[in-house]
């Protein structure tokens, strides 16, 4: 064991800011601190190398090597080379002077993530994830066996956040490496073990898999997400937090259903839809936000139990939307449950293109949908049917 | 090689710092007080007036380049000097008020030396408050209206008691023109031990360019070499105020100059900027009394570094 803190408080002037942290980190891990500003991530950095006393518990270590990486931004018209000299500081004699091997190691570091090329470069030149990988091999010359940072990925584009992660990644297989960030997916995709801190306390630690659900991280971040879980585990925020979840059934197929069910998903409905045909894409994107599909086999017409089903989804939601869907012999039932829901007064129809275009079941579809139609609230796309949906629920 | 060029400069300083004058005796009466056959009057003009004149224009030279350098660091603000940050002012404060009550060179320079820690601390506990939205300029704008300030102050001092009201201002607008053997015997140790402290450590003031935070990671104790920064450069700062007055503007011209030729890199930038200083100070000083009846020489840098001030906000160092 490589770090081991136990029962570590730490104030700061009266505001205890940790209280009671405890965790170990074994070399090979790239541990991710997670919580919201204020939750205490940069303190147990901080106290972590050394720069806060605890109050009480103890950090140890196997081997005083740490570096840290503030998340201060740094900005200064010092050579790439010189920033990474500065590393070896601590090294250095008595009189404050790089040596020939001080030279090498910092060389070795700038290879190391990459940059070698920019060693004469002036510093403040460099674009941010330049910038951040420089910063990166100064924390290397140090030559620590424990990597602490702090946001190393804030204030980058995409790109280079996800190569400053994998560059951490690649670090930590002989090291432990411990960051503290705010972007969720981003920790989630690269950290073999998460912690999750507010308050001064962690409060869920161990792999991304068994902490990570839609109760920790309402309970940390105070914000509702849906968790996913494909092959590697990712969050999405709701817009809306859905107190009292009111329920839309979605009836579609084709391809119809997919930007309102994505729309209801976010704004944190509970979203159903059917009869969907498994792999259908309707299928796919009611699977992706955790919705309830009422499915029927592929490429198959639909059966009297997924009728059935259909029906009961119908009776039980709040609103239900037909989509500008094609009506086929497959899936004329689809178009009977549409009526029925009109009849119970909560159906909304998108009728974005002419009916006549899209009904290859003839006169007999044709009539029901003109029903269908004086009983429902019709709108001409998606939109209006969120508009329509969040009337028809507040009345 | 850039090292050589500035030797070289140094030397030339010299020998034009003690050739020209409007009493004439150029460079044979210079010789001839090297080879011991001058006259008493070559003597006089040459080792009694144009020597300490020389010795004066280095050591101020150098203190304001050295100080204006750390506290560029400290700030880290290239615009920031001991003119434009109030520490000359505060220090010409307190030695106003030495010579106003008829004090000698080292009350002067002791009184000069508090006033001036004061007005760092001022400008530090002011323009570091959370309150001003450009974090980056509020420490040198507070820096510029205190002393602004304290320039009026002293000008009001000065008016108010001074029965030789002439001499005095001629004073706080940085003169060379009365150099004397015991203040220059009584500054060099300051300038020696304080420029010693920063030659050693200069490699920390790199480590402070990136912010604290980054500096403490790197194994600085920011809090305890920030204060000594600030010591030394107001021991510097005082000492040449003592001297000479206020001479603004040595600090932003040198250090920048020799930051475009040889880098930000303080281990090479601080002895460098020194070797640069005690030749551009007599030099300027030459250019000051080539006019008859000798203009301060505090008038000659500020109009050099205005000018200078701007070039650097426009090239956004």
């Amino acid at each position: 064991m490589i770090l081991r803190v136990e029962g570590v408080s730490v104030k700061l002037g009266s505001a205890e800011i940790l209280k009671n942290v405890t965790f170990h980190a074994e070399k090979g891990e790239l541990i991710t601190i997670l919580g919201p500003n204020g939750s205490g991530k940069t303190t147990l950095l901080r106290t972590i190398f050394g720069i806060l006393k605890p109050l009480k518990g103890v950090v140890y270590l196997e081997r005083d090597s740490l570096g840290y990486l503030p998340q201060e931004t740094a900005d200064t018209n010092l050579k790439v080379i010189e920033i990474v000299l500065l590393g070896r500081t601590r090294d250095f004699g008595a009189i404050k002077i790089p040596k020939k091997q001080d030279y090498e190691i910092a060389i070795k570091a700038l290879k190391e993530v990459g940059v070698e090329h920019l060693a004469n470069r002036i510093f403040s030149e460099l674009s941010g994830g330049e910038k951040q990988k420089v910063l990166i091999a100064r924390l290397l010359a140090q030559q620590p066996e424990i990597l602490l940072l702090d946001e190393p990925t804030a204030h980058l584009d995409i790109s280079a956040q996800i190569e400053i992660m994998s560059l951490l990644k690649e670090l930590a297989k002989n090291k432990v490496v411990i960051v503290a960030m705010h972007d969720i997916n981003l920790a989630l995709s690269f950290a073999n073990k998460v912690m999750m801190m507010n308050g001064g306390e962690i409060r869920y630690a161990g792999k991304p898999s068994e902490v990570v659900s839609e109760e920790s991280i309402r309970e940390v971040f105070g914000i509702e997400v849906i968790v996913k879980k494909h092959g590697k585990i990712y969050v999405i925020p709701k817009t809306k937090v859905a107190q009292n979840r009111k329920w839309v059934h979605v009836i579609c197929g084709g391809g119809s259903g997919r930007a309102l069910i994505e729309m209801l998903g976010e704004r944190g409905y509970r979203v159903s839809a059917g009869v969907v045909n498994v792999l259908d894409s309707d299928w796919e994107a009611i699977q992706e936000i955790n919705g309830i599909a009422i499915e029927e086999a592929p490429f198959s017409e639909i059966g009297e139990e997924s009728f059935r089903r259909n029906l009961e989804a119908i009776a039980n939601a709040n609103a239900v939307v037909l989509a500008n869907l094609a009506i086929g012999k497959g899936n004329f039932k689809n178009l009977i449950c549409a009526l029925k829901s009109a009849e119970m007064g909560k159906l909304i129809v998108v009728n974005s293109t002419p009916f006549a275009d899209r009904n290859f079941c003839g006169e007999e579809a044709e009539r029901i949908y003109r029903e269908i139609l004086k009983k429902a609230i019709v709108v001409e796309n998606e939109e209006g049917a969120l508009d329509a949906i969040q009337k028809l629920l507040h009345r | 090689m850039k090292f050589a060029v500035l030797l070289a400069l140094n030397f030339v300083a010299v020998i034009v710092s003690l050739t020209v004058g409007s009493a004439g005796y150029g460079v044979e009466s210079l010789i001839a007080v090297l080879a011991g056959k001058a006259s008493e009057v070559e003597k006089l003009v040459i080792l009694d007036y144009r020597l300490p004149r020389l010795l004066v224009a280095m050591l101020v030279g150098a203190s304001l380049a050295v100080s204006g350098t750390a506290l560029q660091a400290i700030f880290r603000n290239p615009l920031a000097e001991p003119y434009i940050l109030g520490v000359a002012s505060g220090a010409s404060l307190g030695a106003i008020v030495a010579v106003i009550f008829g004090l000698g060179i080292l009350s002067r320079f002791v009184i000069a030396f508090f006033t001036s820690i004061a007005v760092i601390q001022l400008v530090l506990i002011i323009g570091s408050s959370k309150r001003f939205r450009d974090q980056s300029y509020a420490i040198l704008l507070t820096g510029i209206a205190i002393a602004s300030f304290l320039s009026g102050f002293n000008s009001l001092l000065i008016y108010l008691h001074s029965q030789s009201l002439h001499q005095v201002m001629f004073w706080l607008m940085g003169s060379f023109s009365n150099p004397i053997w015991e203040e220059i015997y009584f500054v060099i140790p300051i300038f020696v031990l304080c420029t010693s402290f920063l030659l050693l450590t200069s490699w920390n003031l790199n480590a402070l360019l990136l912010g604290d935070e980054h500096a403490r990671a790197v194994g600085l104790n920011v809090d305890r070499y920030r204060t000594q920064l600030i010591i030394a450069s107001s021991l510097l700062t005082s000492s040449a105020v003592a001297m000479s007055g206020v001479i603004g503007f040595v600090g932003i011209i040198v250090p920048h100059t020799i930051r475009i030729l040889l880098g930000e890199e303080h281990s090479r930038l601080l002895p460098a900027t020194i070797l640069f200083s005690t030749s551009f100070m007599p030099l300027v000083d030459v250019f000051a009394r080539l006019w008859s009846g000798e203009i301060p020489i505090g008038a000659v840098t500020a109009m050099l570094g205005g000018p200078f001030f701007i070039y650097l906000l426009w090239r956004r160092l």
